[in-house]
């Protein structure tokens, strides 16, 4: 699956439904899915290392937030022990729910972060400059850049490191890692400037016309205000048809401005976005899912959600659940192809 | 045709010329050489003609320039794109995206250029410069001169009628390097391409050469012919400097150029003496047994077995990629290995890093990540702090003399020029005196003369009884400090001798000697009297 557009999809679905369940199990079905998805995808050298460093944060995660909220959040019945209650903020009971609570916390964070590194993994710096709406192509490019900066300062600063040591750095008390920051930050500045020319002499941000860049800020400005002046009539009980107005017209400015700023950049693209059947069959299975879940959030009391709350109980557990935890699985499915 | 009148540039917040008055004519379908000492202005001269002075740089600039009627003080780098391919210095910098293929399609994408037709270029440049084996591969995993490759594909794909290289086989082998040349030249063949390229390395780049422009150090230039400009330079390449020594008229440029006679030997009143090669009978202090190593699960070194005696500068070669600078981490404890490692006869296979460092100096190949402090005398005294070590001031300005660098003890590091920068990371490396020093590509980027201030430093630390391995590309370099060769081919020790075995047997290794004198042991001009 290369499709950028379908892996947003499946990034949108698993995480709403990673913040909208608390419930552990489908966590916890989740977090071996996104696992089993995540070890697909890594490079073969790389699945220990990968596996290792997501489980260790997850770890870290999960005890860190169980003991910030045991310690804090004095809610439940079970109670474990208890600290004075002169103590500032820890004071009072240490509840297991409160444990429990925080923990699942952890589950929320551990599974967030491996989402996005699953979604990292499995596209390119190509694939996320596409996600990248026309008008913004310059500013999202070097965002995306920056991002994917991070994989290369981590290498220059195990160089760098390596260098200290050469001249005896032991590399050990904090105080040994300062001689780091000032090389990586000069090597790292010089290795964005030569980016930059590079892209620069290849044509990179090479407007075809410019002359209509104050016009462009100043419909932005005003369909921003338009949107703001209605949200504020609608907070005063204006007739709530005024703020709907303002919005449609607010909203309808921005998108011509990003529109017609969008077609100023002759920018075209080398790769054919896929949208083979499997594509399409899995963008209405994210779709349906992520709208089910949104309409079952609005509108029903969500079947899904657990809270240990005043007093820990099972977690619910049904089959609707099983699957919508299930469906982040669904690329390992797919062969790549592009 | 590329016109130049009257360009002077001035970089921001400082009072000296980069360039000044600049005049010059470059014609269509030639390849230019740009040749000077570092910090002559060689990369401003190439970066004034694509745009990126001073429209990236800023400054103050004066004077025309045409490229093939473009101007690209008024348009910038952007506009130029279609007209003019600038390759940098290190390619893995100048990449955007992670697949070769992608790389390549990135200016066109931004010309706005069709798909169809984006396909046809990118599959044309791809066939044109063989790429089609790692068209779909990562950047990341290729090797150094393939890199070079994709950002030269990444460049002519446009079609630009010029093509501007700032030192493009500095960090290549012999091999890599001859390919990307021939490249170069087959390029200017076929299309009518002008070529600039700036390099340091003069033997390499004058068979391929139609004109010279040198930078002068009052940042003004001569252009001519190589026989008008490189017969009057100090530092001659090698053959130049054998033809001048014979007398010969007109004086060979190039090793193709020279007389079959002289070669062979049978002009009359010439003489080829052997090489006196210097033995050392002194002890091994460096002995390596069995060593061998991986990186992602792939051996890239293979039961490696060598010594390296004191007083000896024992040369490493090899192609890129073929395990080098993994031999000298390894050996340093910096990667895992398996194997066995002595020093004066002692086993230093388990010792911590910091223990094998007082007695290995190491200069890696990137010396700016050695240098962080405001001046010199500081870094050599946190070196000396961090092996618990005190010395005067005196001390160190008597130790910075061996480096030239005792008159600019107070200099930021970084102000300093590449060659100064590169003996202030020796120095930080060998204050503590270690018994053996380690240098990995110590003449990267650095002209002829910073080159000869290097060349006596080690011979004169061989002569204290220093232990050098030296790993180098630069086979001129290599042939006139080597006191034994070591040559590396994939992980494997496949050569460990006399140099003049190593540069006149190893094609991939041949000087420019041993080039003309083909049958010899003659590797160096100074074995021709």
């Amino acid at each position: 699956m290369k499709n950028a557009y379908i892996w947003v999809l499946w990034l949108i679905n698993t995480i709403i439904f990673v913040l909208s369940t608390r419930n552990p199990i489908y966590l916890l079905l989740v977090l071996i899915v996104l696992f089993t998805l995540g070890n697909h995808k890594a490079k073969a050298q790389h699945r220990k290392a990968w596996i290792g460093l997501n489980f260790r944060f997850l770890i870290s995660m999960v005890l860190i937030s169980s003991l910030v909220n045991g310690l804090f959040t004095h809610i439940g019945l079970t109670k474990l022990f208890q600290f004075p209650e002169n103590w500032l903020l820890v004071g009072g009971d240490i509840t297991l729910e409160s444990l429990i609570y925080g923990a699942i916390n952890g589950l929320i964070i551990g599974s967030l972060y491996l989402s996005i590194n699953i979604f990292n993994l499995a596209l390119s710096v190509k694939q996320l400059s596409r996600l990248i709406p026309r008008a913004f192509h310059p500013i999202g490019m070097t965002a995306t850049l920056a991002l994917t900066f991070f994989p290369s300062i981590q290498q220059r600063a195990r160089e760098i490191k390596e260098a200290q040591m050469i001249r005896g750095n032991p590399m050990k008390k904090i105080s040994d890692w300062l001689p780091i920051l000032l090389p990586l930050i000069v090597t790292s500045l010089e290795d964005a400037i030569i980016l930059s020319e590079s892209m620069t002499s290849r044509g990179f941000h090479a407007v075809s016309r410019r002359n209509n860049a104050n016009l462009a800020v100043i419909s932005l400005v005003f369909g921003t205000f338009s949107i703001f002046s209605g949200w504020i009539l609608n907070l005063y009980a204006y007739p709530q048809v005024i703020s709907i107005f303002l919005y449609v017209v607010g909203g309808s400015i921005i998108i011509l401005t990003l529109i017609k700023k969008g077609s100023e950049f002759k920018v075209t693209h080398y790769h054919q976005v896929p949208w083979q059947k499997i594509d399409i069959l899995l963008s209405i299975v994210f779709l349906t899912s992520i709208i089910l879940q949104i309409i079952s959030a609005v509108f029903f009391e969500n079947s899904f959600s657990y809270s240990p709350y005043p007093q820990l109980s099972m977690p619910s557990f049904n089959i609707g659940g099983v699957l919508l935890s299930a469906i982040p699985i669904l690329p390992i499915l797919v062969s790549d192809h592009d | 045709m590329i016109n130049i009148e009257g360009l002077s540039f001035k970089y921001p917040n400082t009072s000296q010329y980069a360039l000044e008055n600049v005049d010059c004519q470059i014609k269509q379908g030639t390849l230019t050489l740009i040749i000077g000492p570092s910090g002559s202005g060689k990369s401003t001269f190439l970066r004034c003609i694509n745009g990126l002075v001073p429209h990236f740089s800023g400054g103050t600039i004066s004077g025309k320039i045409d490229v093939f009627g473009s101007d690209p003080i008024n348009d910038g780098p952007e506009m130029l794109a279609s007209n003019v391919g600038f390759v940098f210095q290190e390619p893995e910098a100048q990449f955007v995206f992670d697949i070769v293929e992608d790389e390549i399609a990135f200016a066109l994408e931004n010309m706005g250029v069709t798909r169809t037709e984006m396909h046809a270029r990118v599959d044309e440049i791809i066939e044109r410069l063989e790429l089609s084996s790692i068209r779909y591969r990562s950047i990341h995993e290729i090797s150094g001169g393939e890199k070079q490759k994709v950002a030269i594909a990444s460049v002519l794909v446009t079609n630009p009628k010029v093509l501007l290289l700032d030192e493009p086989t500095s960090q290549l082998d012999p091999i890599s390097a001859d390919q990307i040349l021939r490249l170069c030249v087959s390029l200017k063949k076929n299309t009518d391409l002008t070529i600039l390229i700036s390099e340091h390395r003069l033997e390499r780049l004058l068979p391929y050469t139609d004109n010279v422009i040198k930078m002068n150090n009052d940042h003004n230039l001569n252009m001519g012919s190589p026989s008008q400009i490189i017969p009057h330079l100090q530092n001659l390449p090698p053959v130049v400097a054998i033809g001048k020594k014979l007398g010969l008229n007109p004086l060979p440029l190039t090793v193709e150029d020279f007389p079959k006679n002289v070669s062979s030997n049978r002009k009359p009143g010439i003489k080829l003496v052997q090489p006196v090669l210097q033995e050392t009978n002194s002890e091994s202090i460096l002995e390596i047994k069995h060593l061998s190593a991986q990186f992602n699960q792939e051996p890239i070194l293979k039961n490696i077995s060598f010594s390296l005696k004191q007083s000896e500068i024992l040369v490493l070669l090899g192609k890129n990629g073929s395990g080098k600078t993994s031999l000298l981490r390894s050996i340093l404890g910096l990667m895992d290995s398996v194997g066995e490692k002595f020093f004066k006869s002692q086993n230093f296979s388990d010792l911590p890093i910091t223990r094998i460092l007082n007695q290995i100096g190491y200069l890696p190949q990137n010396p700016n990540d050695l240098l962080f402090a405001e001046t010199i005398l500081d870094e050599l005294k946190i070196t000396l702090k961090n092996h618990g070590l005190e010395k005067t001031d005196q001390d160190l300005i008597d130790f910075l003399q061996q480096f030239k660098l005792a008159e600019k003890l107070n200099q930021h590091p970084r102000d300093l020029s590449v060659g100064e920068r590169q003996r202030v990371a020796l120095a930080t490396v060998t204050i503590h005196d270690p018994d053996i020093i380690f240098l990995d590509e110590p003449t990267r980027g650095l002209d002829y003369t910073a080159k000869n201030q290097l060349s006596l430093l080690f011979k004169e630390w061989r002569n204290f009884g220093k232990g050098i391995l030296l790993v180098t590309h630069d086979v001129e370099f290599a042939a006139g400090l080597a006191d034994r060769v070591v040559i590396i081919e994939a992980g494997k020790i496949i050569f460990n001798g006399s140099p003049a075995d190593a540069f006149t047997k190893f094609p991939a290794f041949h000087t420019q000697t041993a080039r003309i004198f083909k049958d010899s042991e003659m590797f160096l001009p100074e074995h021709v009297i």
